[in-house]
């Protein structure tokens, strides 16, 4: 692309002339952008040294036959193909372009496999750290459980939050402690969706694709929402936990998440102490994050629970509080002892359910939803004998023919991060737009990173997709491709709900702050002036203008995109090659052959029979085609 | 179409009151003052053979396990305020519904119904051998069929009993992911969460394209035809909802809690021609483990709210009489209160049934507080008596016992 300032690109190209004069505001994410761009570049070339010479690369074949479903046999160098290649991508990481896919496709199976499940020697040092906005003041720690909790607090000791009351006189003594606490709220809420996106980020530019991928699936089977810890400097020590042991041993991650300040303050095991154990963490242990529910009775949750007691956090630590800590005698699973975590950990881990429901849950996020059961018990005893180490099993599942077979290929509904990301990635992007707004394309599909709905973590499959966000699917890339004016943008991270906006409108009219926020007569509305110490709902709104003041504002851009220089790329002649094109880099699954045609015709069409030559009329016409693509139902499989 | 209310007595002050509106203004031509869709009238051609093809039931989840002994207390139980030292509510701060049971201070909205003699508390509501797992119990909840790996839900079997032939949106499951409840063999749930989004962006030739393209092939990827007939659901169902949407306004104060059932009433005020609503309160709000009280009292506040003002909304629209809701949660709470000024997972708990053609009071029978199962409450109705009374006495379809596959008695709380 022209750099921007070319005024004739620009009148030429008006959508693209947008992008550029957008990024020229940004100069430091566009050497950020250089740099993932070379990562993605070694990657690509690592690759094809290491491949084979003058490898013939099969076409077309997509899924192997049906005797393949639940055939743990390494699939062979005859068996590979484009295809194939494009699945594996797709499954251990978030796909690519056909570029990528055919340097993959020259691979060796098994070598490709270990590239990408042994990835620790794969330089990633491009990827960036999380910049913080430094939310939490002096005073902020440990953060109050609610507004209630901050004002008994200020009311005990004149002080919450780093804040003193106001003198004995003033209106509303307690207002500065509950904006404070309204702040801690809303700017904690802002830097998690931060978070979020630089997480995204990451997931695009990485050099290791399927370290961020078992990341993500770890951050599902672990699932811990800021909603509750409200506090993401802890999300962002879990997810570095989990990312450093998700390719490693399982015994090591489990630990890791039983001592994780994130985890146990989202299951409450500051509360779990000597004589009053609090079952919520020994529960989940059990029922989700190892045996699974049927393994164990309620006896076991109880005396696991004594086990974890004391076992607690200062603020990003992990802490060991001997004195709350039941050190006697416990009976678990058939054995006594006078166990701690430690040894219930390992008692759980020699339990033949647990390699197994663990086996299970890997296979369900990367393959399938159904397994069949002699596959199952394969892939669980081979856990099992290598001690719980991951990287044997995962290389397992993606050389196996089951992986290949029909019930695995192109049946996988994609989750909403994924089919975000894959698609940037397919389009070859390194740098994230933020027009449309990462958090908000996910979240209103049912996922927002850091905010599982709960600790079972995201229902996956089928549940993704209602008649609703079906269509929310399509509507979103269209936002991509046809993105918003920047001016007309309304930043999600700016932008205050309804309620509160118009208490400060009526607060600029000149309204009182009783009169200001007082709305409707239910019994919930009535709540906001139930104090005379202080306003809630204008807490609330000050939290947000206190936020919005502290945090750093997302740096808004739309997707770097140029189809026809895509199709130039390509080679493409004709609207034929341009549908076909598309079909290939974009779908897994051949396109019906009604569609294939209704596809051609719109572009011959939009392009009134013209040439597909560089002009603004084919850039727009391309990227309505490419909608009506990512709009198919074959899309939202991968 | 058969009117009910024509051959009912017209005997109590709320009998009229009820009737006012709508038995008076059916006779009276509010076909056109309803503005009936085509859709509503294909959807009632389909279930003319019926008792009652108004009827609608709104099913509204309050996820994360409800502490039932706290909502409805049993104030002049001595062991209630034993066990429950610091959790209990104080006589004096109660909402008295009755002789011995107030309702938690909270539900202002719920003492404006039970006066008016339209709620009905069923209490002790669980099953046998309960779960204590959020995920499993709520299963037995969606499924009906506690322990029994049942893969549909008691919705979805209801309407696959009731109008086996399938038909368009009889079922609406207003939430980002479909409930269980609803998963049904015939009948495809219309899933949404936000109307106004809830259609196709595109340009004409887009749209025209898009509607080209959109096939009933059949393929052997059996995720590739269910996504195909979801599409066709979306394309068939959208612009409808989204009408629905913008049409609709309320002077109604849902509070804060009540989105998803304004999105029922809009619904409803279009004449969609659903039969069963479900909402819910999700995000496993109710587990309040911890610090409970303020919590607590937040989100009953909402519920009941949000209650309230929906049944006010059907008043509004001359529908109150068409619609009747019935509130449940996974399961009540431990009856001994926690060290965290909280409560842990329990079992049986009261549900809530809201119509103005019920008998108002309490159902079921109050569960002891002495004669526990390990520290919790032992069950004194199976949930599955309330689906059998919301099926055969409110919906009028008698094959309750195929569709929660075994017999349960109606508690003959519809007069």
């Amino acid at each position: 692309m022209q750099p921007a300032g070319d005024g004739r690109m620009i009148g030429a190209l008006p959508s693209m002339g947008k992008i550029a004069v957008c990024s020229c505001k940004h100069a430091t994410r566009r050497a950020s952008t250089r740099r993932r761009r070379s990562l993605r570049a070694a990657l690509l070339i690592w690759v094809l040294a290491a491949a084979l010479p003058a490898t013939l690369v099969a076409a077309g074949t997509g899924a192997g036959p049906a005797s393949w479903t639940g055939d743990l046999t390494p699939i062979t160098r005859s068996d590979w193909t484009y295809d194939r290649a494009a699945h594996l991508m797709e499954r251990a990481g978030f796909g690519g372009t056909p570029r990528e896919i055919e340097a993959i496709a020259a691979m060796r199976p098994a070598a490709a496999v270990a590239r990408l499940v042994r990835y620790g020697a794969i330089d990633n040092s491009g990827i960036a750290g999380f910049d913080h906005s430094g939310i939490f003041d002096p005073g902020m720690d440990p953060f109050p459980k609610s507004r209630a909790e901050a004002v008994r607090i200020a009311r005990e000791k004149g002080a919450a939050l780093g804040v003193e009351v106001l003198p004995d006189g003033s209106a509303r003594p307690l207002q500065p402690v509950v904006d404070k606490f309204f702040y801690g709220l809303r700017a904690d809420r802002l830097e998690a969706a931060r978070l979020g996106q630089w997480w995204a980020q990451r997931m695009l530019a990485t050099a290791r694709p399927l370290e961020e991928k078992l990341t993500f699936f770890w951050h599902g089977h672990f699932a811990t929402s800021d909603n509750k810890v409200r506090d993401y400097r802890m999300m962002l020590v879990q997810n570095e936990m989990l990312r450093s042991h998700a390719n490693g041993n399982f015994r090591d991650l489990l630990m890791g998440i039983m001592k994780d300040p994130a985890m146990l303050v989202f299951l409450d095991n500051g509360e779990n102490v000597k004589d009053h154990p609090n079952e919520n963490f020994g529960r989940e242990l059990l029922e989700l994050f190892t045996m699974g529910v049927g393994n164990y009775s309620e006896r076991d949750i109880r005396e696991a629970s004594r086990a974890f007691t004391g076992w607690t956090n200062d603020v990003l630590d992990f802490h060991f509080d001997a004195e709350l800590h039941d050190f006697g005698e416990k009976e678990f699973l058939g054995r006594k002892g006078s166990f701690d975590g430690d040894d219930i950990i390992d008692i759980i881990l020699d339990e033949p359910a647990t390699a197994k429901h663990i086996a299970r849950k890997v296979y369900r996020f990367f393959v399938s939803d159904e397994i069949v059961e002699p596959a199952l018990a394969g892939l669980a005893k081979h856990l099992r004998e290598s001690d719980y180490e991951l990287a044997p099993l995962l290389e397992t599942i993606f050389l196996s023919r089951d992986f290949y077979s029909p019930t695995a290929f192109a049946t996988q509904i994609k989750s909403p991060v994924q089919l975000v990301i894959s698609t940037y990635r397919r389009v070859g992007l390194d740098t994230l737009p933020t027009v449309p707004d990462f958090n908000s394309l996910t979240g209103s599909l049912g996922q927002r990173l850091f905010h599982p709905p709960n600790v079972a973590g995201w229902a996956q499959g089928r549940s993704w997709i209602t008649p609703a966000t079906l269509l929310q699917r399509g509507n979103l890339t269209r936002e991509i491709l046809f993105p918003p004016d920047l001016e007309a943008f309304g930043a999600p991270d700016r932008r205050m709900p309804g309620i509160y906006r118009q208490v400060g409108a009526r607060i600029a009219e000149g309204a009182n702050i009783t009169t200001a926020t007082q709305v409707g007569d239910a019994a919930s509305n009535m709540l906001a002036d139930a104090d005379e110490d202080y306003n809630t709902r204008f807490g609330g709104y000050r939290g947000y203008l206190m936020a919005y003041e502290r945090v750093k504002q997302i740096p808004r851009h739309i997707a770097d995109l140029d189809l026809h220089l895509m199709m130039r790329q390509a080679g493409v002649e004709s609207s034929a090659d341009a549908v076909d094109h598309l079909a290939r880099r974009f779908l897994l699954v051949p396109l019906a052959s009604e569609t294939r045609e209704a596809l051609i015709e719109f572009l011959e069409v939009r392009l009134e029979g013209g040439e597909l030559g560089a002009s603004p009329a084919t850039e727009e016409a391309l990227r309505g085609l490419l909608y009506l693509v990512l709009s198919t139902p074959e899309y939202q499989l991968g | 179409m058969k009117n009910l209310h024509i051959d009912c007595p017209c005997s109590t002050r709320r009998d009229f009151l009820r009737r006012g509106f709508y038995g008076l203004g059916v006779t009276a031509g509010l076909p056109i003052v309803l503005g009936r869709t085509s859709q509503a009238l294909a959807a009632e051609a389909l279930v003319d053979r019926e008792a009652a093809p108004n009827r609608i039931l709104v099913v509204v989840e309050l996820s994360g396990g409800n502490d039932g002994l706290n909502t409805v207390v049993p104030f002049r139980n001595d062991e209630y305020y034993r066990v429950r030292p610091n959790l209990g509510i104080r006589r004096d701060d109660l909402i008295e519904v009755s002789e011995d049971r107030g309702f938690h201070p909270s539900l202002v909205g719920f003492e404006r119904l039970y006066k008016d003699g339209v709620l009905a508390v069923v209490e002790g509501c669980g099953y046998p051998n309960p779960s204590l797992s959020h995920f499993s119990s709520m299963g037995f909840w969606h499924t009906g069929v506690p322990n029994g790996g049942e893969k549909l839900g008691w919705v979805g079997r209801f309407m696959d009993n009731h109008t086996p032939d399938g038909g368009r949106n009889l079922v609406v499951n207003v939430g980002n992911s479909q409930s269980l409840a609803v998963r049904a063999k015939v009948h495809s749930p219309l899933v949404f969460n936000d109307p106004q989004r809830f259609h196709r962006e595109g340009t004409d030739a887009e749209l025209d394209s898009l509607a080209r393209m959109k096939t009933s092939h059949p393929s052997d990827n059996a995720q590739l035809a269910f996504l195909r007939s979801t599409a066709e659901n979306a394309a068939e169902s959208s612009a409808f909802v989204r009408k629905a949407w913008s049409a609709y306004r309320t002077p109604v104060d849902y509070g804060l809690g009540g989105a998803d059932l304004r999105k029922v009433a809009a619904l409803i005020a279009a004449d969609m021609p659903t039969r069963v609503y479900y909402v819910s309160f999700s995000g496993n709000s109710f587990d309040t483990h911890v610090h409970q009280a303020d919590l607590h009292a937040r989100l009953l506040m909402y519920m009941a709210d949000a209650v309230r003002g929906f049944t006010e909304d059907m008043k509004r629209l001359g529908r109150l009489d068409d619609v009747s809701m019935v509130l449940f949660s996974e399961f009540g709470r431990r009856v001994e209160e926690n060290a965290s000024l909280g409560t842990d997972h329990g079992t049986a708990g009261p549900m809530f049934v809201v119509s103005n053609q019920l008998e108002g009071g309490f159902y079921g029978g109050e569960p002891s507080l002495t004669d526990l199962d390990d520290g919790n409450l032992k069950m004194t109705t199976d949930f599955r008596r309330v689906y059998a009374t919301m099926i055969d006495e409110w919906m009028r379809h008698s094959d309750t016992a195929s569709i929660l596959k075994g017999s349960y008695a109606p508690l003959g709380m519809f007069t």
